[in-house]
């Protein structure tokens, strides 16, 4: 049984698809709210963090095992490609799922220091997001603007989001998910400790 | 009719590609609306008018307040919560319609059939098929958790926005998780996970309307790049 | 021949006491059809659990001793190995689905363990034509009412054509009817020679059909009778083992199906409602609303111009599934703010969101209603005036107050509904709603909440409470409504109190 047990079984596989979805379905949820104005864009490094930190620190003490956060991120991958997200992201998303799991696994997903910090890196995958607006940023502002958004939301949306305020928004993302993480943390062990789930 | 799950997945691809890269001539605009119109077209021959419908209105209102109210110079509060509405669907309705298309006709065997013949690993394409069939277990259970809310007066969580999302999340991701243990244990007695290759009841085979969408959803995006970069 | 042999068995799960087995030894010969009973956490459940592998192999715990299922090594065999052999209908219809589609989810075993798409089309029409299911293809699963969903669940086990099935109280969510397709499955597979296990509370559709009843109680086999044996049962008896009564006399059968009457009876000091119109069908296209009128007749979910429904009792809402039950109950208290229906009590009116201060409901899944970390804020949450004094009373009468710290999710299934009703007491809701309250409980929880029932009543409370739980409405019912096609066809005393 020992070894058998590092190893990702269907019912790892139908948890993490769960947890996809439910991580998907909060995101989606407050990604919505972006097109107000591009201030909340940026603002996601911290909503979406500080969000989706519950369930997906129920999520690392469900499966355990390597691999679970990497097939998340290749899902969601998957998920903002065909959302229409953006193609050039979704390398990065994989990558920063691959590196948060090997954080995790070298705590064996049970150090609290190393869940924080991997769930700090998962949360690059929202950077990921911005990227296609830094790389190609003359040209898709040109292209919003001739895609029907005024200049005002360009001008605001590259005010805010810009080569100079991505390191910024970095940080930020990591250091909300880490807050987001010790707080998933704590309300896991306030009601789903309490109640013997986990 | 039915297409094969992997002119649909083709489908997916394309139709988000030629999203994410903004029109901005009117060849450009004429190649997008007939590439969204494609999936509305398949939902009305599904004879899901009402979702058809819906699509149809909410987007062609969208596009001409972009296209004829909204300029560059717009200002103003009330400008940008339409552009925020209208920047939404025009840019997301195209990939929203499809997959929504997509998941409303393929069945979870066509889909793990299909993603065995893409060599995409079992594990996967598991994981996927579970994401696809748990949105609307999310939203079945979500509508009951908010009737609760309503019925003991907690949709505000006393005025308190951490509460507020706390009483929402949590009887969630209790049910959530209850339903998943549920469901790996029918799975897996019913042999889910085996070493055996999996089978599949619905042999997957490309028909002529097929290999007739797929050539006309290429020439589509051979066409847009070639005007939006090279022309 | 033993099929299933379990021998010298301890177990008990990890972090609870509830359902572990005490030297449980047990042969099922082949062709056997046996009835596990008993009380809930008596250790049904997990002797089923044994059988198809989910102890060891998912639900961890200490165990000890020896299982074998046809050959097999059940301690030493991967769960998916024994797919073919024994096959299991789980309790809830609404989790137990890989597919979203029947046709998909029939065949999903038969697709696992590889066989060849011609084998597969040749078993799903043969369950299908056994089971006479062709109605049911080619429909999303969640279009389906539970008894639908539990036929599937059956078909999709029998397609992998395993020697053993196994179900654990399948019939916990189901309406008279379609616990009565069940029994006709359950004869279907018995007549083909397949060795059947049932753990179940609801015992009136097996009769004739077991030929073995074991009675569990505390983890041990307390008794065992043969199926005649087990039938000729005196009423009394049954009882005496806190058992679900075995025979369901004539007139509680027609309670349930809601044929019983069909006129009204004077309902005294009443609550008047008035105009509750609903329907499910919203017609998309318009921008407005339809305000709905009685004329619109046929088409309604519910169509009750007018009801007087006797005040400060307890009133048992019958009828078939899907017709209209849960569909009152969700527009008497507000819920479904389309139906725009007027409560008048007590020479007040109450109409749309106002209906929701004087109405509480208790939902069949209590999991959904429950918010806070301990029993105690999940109470004082439905006060309006924070009184940490009577939230203490209401706890102590329901039995909860040892539990005011505890987390409601870590309570069992009772416990949590009647965490539940305490925040209803609190709310001081005067009409208190239940939707199912007893489907998956063994007798004496029934009892108890029959009990609580009546005693909420007493205090002033008026009760209705939606059930085909025909235990229950003996129990405690005072009026019946019966409900059909989303009309109140009749209201009659409940003679039998």
């Amino acid at each position: 049984m020992e070894n058998n047990n590092k190893k990702l079984k269907a019912k790892d596989f139908i948890t993490i698809g769960i947890f996809t979805a439910i991580l998907f379905a909060v995101e989606f949820a407050l990604g919505m709210l972006g097109y107000i104005h591009p201030f909340i864009v940026a603002a996601y490094v911290i909503i979406l963090p500080l969000a989706s930190g519950i369930p997906m620190m129920l999520f690392y003490t469900k499966v355990e095992k390597f691999g679970m956060i990497t097939i998340v991120s290749v899902l969601l991958a998957i998920i903002m490609f065909v959302g229409g997200m953006g193609y050039l992201g979704a390398p990065l998303i994989i990558i920063s799922g691959l590196v948060a799991d090997f954080i995790a696994k070298s705590g064996n997903y049970k150090s609290f220091k190393k869940t924080v910090l991997s769930f700090g890196i998962f949360n690059f995958w929202i950077c990921s997001n911005y990227f296609p607006i830094l790389v190609t940023a003359e040209s898709y502002r040109k292209d919003l603007i001739d895609g029907g958004f005024s200049a005002e939301y360009a001008n605001n949306l590259f005010a805010a989001i810009n080569v100079k305020t991505i390191g910024i928004l970095v940080v930020l993302c990591f250091v909300f998910g880490c807050i987001g993480a010790v707080i998933g943390k704590a309300v896991v062990k306030k009601h789903f400790e309490k109640a013997g789930i986990v | 009719m039915r297409l094969d799950p992997r002119t649909k997945l083709f489908m997916v691809f394309v139709i988000s590609l030629i999203a994410m890269m903004s029109a901005t001539t009117p060849v450009l605009w004429a190649i997008r609306l007939i590439i969204t119109l494609i999936p509305i077209v398949l939902l009305i021959l599904e004879k899901k008018y009402s979702s058809a419908l819906r699509f149809f209105l909410a987007y062609g209102i969208a596009l001409v307040l972009l296209l004829f109210f909204i300029s560059e110079n717009s200002e103003g509060i009330i400008a940008s919560l339409l552009i925020g509405y209208c920047g939404i669907v025009v840019q997301f309705m195209p990939a929203l319609i499809t997959a929504w298309y997509v998941i409303r006709t393929t069945k979870i065997g066509e889909f793990m059939s299909c993603m065995q013949k893409m060599h995409i690993p079992d594990g996967i394409a598991v994981s996927l098929a579970v994401v696809m069939r748990f949105f609307p277990t999310i939203k079945e259970e979500y509508s009951s958790i908010n009737d609760a809310m309503r019925m003991r007066g907690v949709m505000l969580g006393g005025g308190n926005v951490l509460r507020m999302f706390e009483f929402r999340m949590i009887p969630l991701l209790f049910s959530c998780v209850n339903i998943g243990e549920e469901l790996s244990a029918a799975a897996i007695t019913r042999g889910l996970g085996g070493d055996s290759k999996r089978s599949s009841l619905i042999e997957l085979k490309l028909g002529l309307a097929d290999y007739l969408l797929m050539s006309f959803l290429t020439a589509a995006t051979v066409i847009f790049v070639m005007y939006k970069y090279f022309l | 021949m033993s099929i299933v042999e379990l021998e010298n068995i301890n177990f008990q799960y990890k972090g609870s006491k509830d359902g572990s087995l005490d030297n449980i030894n047990l042969n099922i010969e082949k062709d056997q059809t046996v009835l596990l009973c008993g009380a809930s956490g008596s250790g049904k459940t997990s002797i089923i659990r044994l059988i198809n592998g989910l102890i060891p192999h998912y639900y961890s715990g200490e165990l000890e001793g020896d299982i074998r299922v046809a050959g097999h090594d059940v301690k030493k065999t991967e769960l998916h190995e024994l797919a073919g052999t024994v096959g299991t209908v789980f309790q809830n219809p609404r989790s137990q689905f890989f597919s979203v589609d029947t046709d998909g989810e029939i065949v999903f075993g038969p697709e696992n363990i590889g066989l060849e798409p011609k084998e597969i089309k040749a078993r799903l029409n043969d369950v299908v034509a056994e089971m006479d299911l062709d109605e049911l293809l080619g429909r999303s699963i969640f279009d389906l009412s539970g008894g639908q969903k539990q036929r599937i669940a059956c078909a999709s086990v029998a397609a992998l054509l395993p020697d053993v099935i196994l179900l654990d109280e399948p019939s916990s969510n189901l309406d008279f009817d379609s616990i009565e397709l069940l029994r006709g499955i359950i004869l279907e597979w018995k007549r083909q020679g397949k060795t059947i296990v049932i753990s179940e509370h609801r015992l009136w559709y097996l009769k004739d059909a077991v030929d073995r009843v074991i009675y569990m109680e505390k983890g041990k086999m307390a008794r065992e009778w043969t199926g005649d044996e087990f039938n000729s049962l005196s009423e009394e008896e049954v009882k005496s083992y806190k058992l679900r009564p075995v025979v369901l006399e004539e007139e509680l059968i027609r309670d349930i199906r809601g044929e019983s009457a069909s006129s009204f009876c004077d309902a005294g000091e009443a609550i008047e409602l008035k105009d509750f119109y609903f329907s499910y069908n919203k017609h998309p296209y318009l921008i407005f609303k339809r305000h709905f009128k009685e004329s619109d007749g046929e088409s309604l979910n519910l169509n009750i111009p007018s009801l007087r429904i006797p005040k400060g009792k307890i009133i048992g809402l019958v009828g078939p599934n899907g017709t209209g039950k849960s569909t009152f109950l969700r527009c008497l208290c507000g819920l479904e703010r389309d139906c725009r229906g007027k409560i008048s009590v007590g020479g007040k009116t109450f109409k749309g969101r106002d209906r929701l201060k004087i109405c509480y409901m208790v939902m069949q899944d209590v999991n959904h209603q429950l918010f806070t970390d301990s029993v105690k804020s999940e109470v004082m949450l439905s006060m309006i005036d924070k009184d940490e004094k009577r939230c203490d009373e209401i706890l102590e009468n329901l039995g909860l107050l040892e539990y005011k710290e505890t987390h409601p999710m870590a309570l069992s299934g009772g416990q949590k509904q009647r965490v539940a009703i305490a925040s209803a007491i609190a709310s001081d809701a005067e009409i208190l709603l239940f939707d199912e309250p007893t489907s998956g409980l063994d007798y004496s929880h029934m009892e108890k909440v029959g009990m609580l029932l009546k005693e909420l009543a007493s205090q002033g409370a008026s009760v209705i409470v939606s059930t085909h739980d025909p235990e229950l409405i003996s129990e405690c019912c005072d009026y019946i409504l019966g409900i059909n096609r989303g009309r109140a066809v009749y209201l009659k005393e409940n003679k039998k109190l």
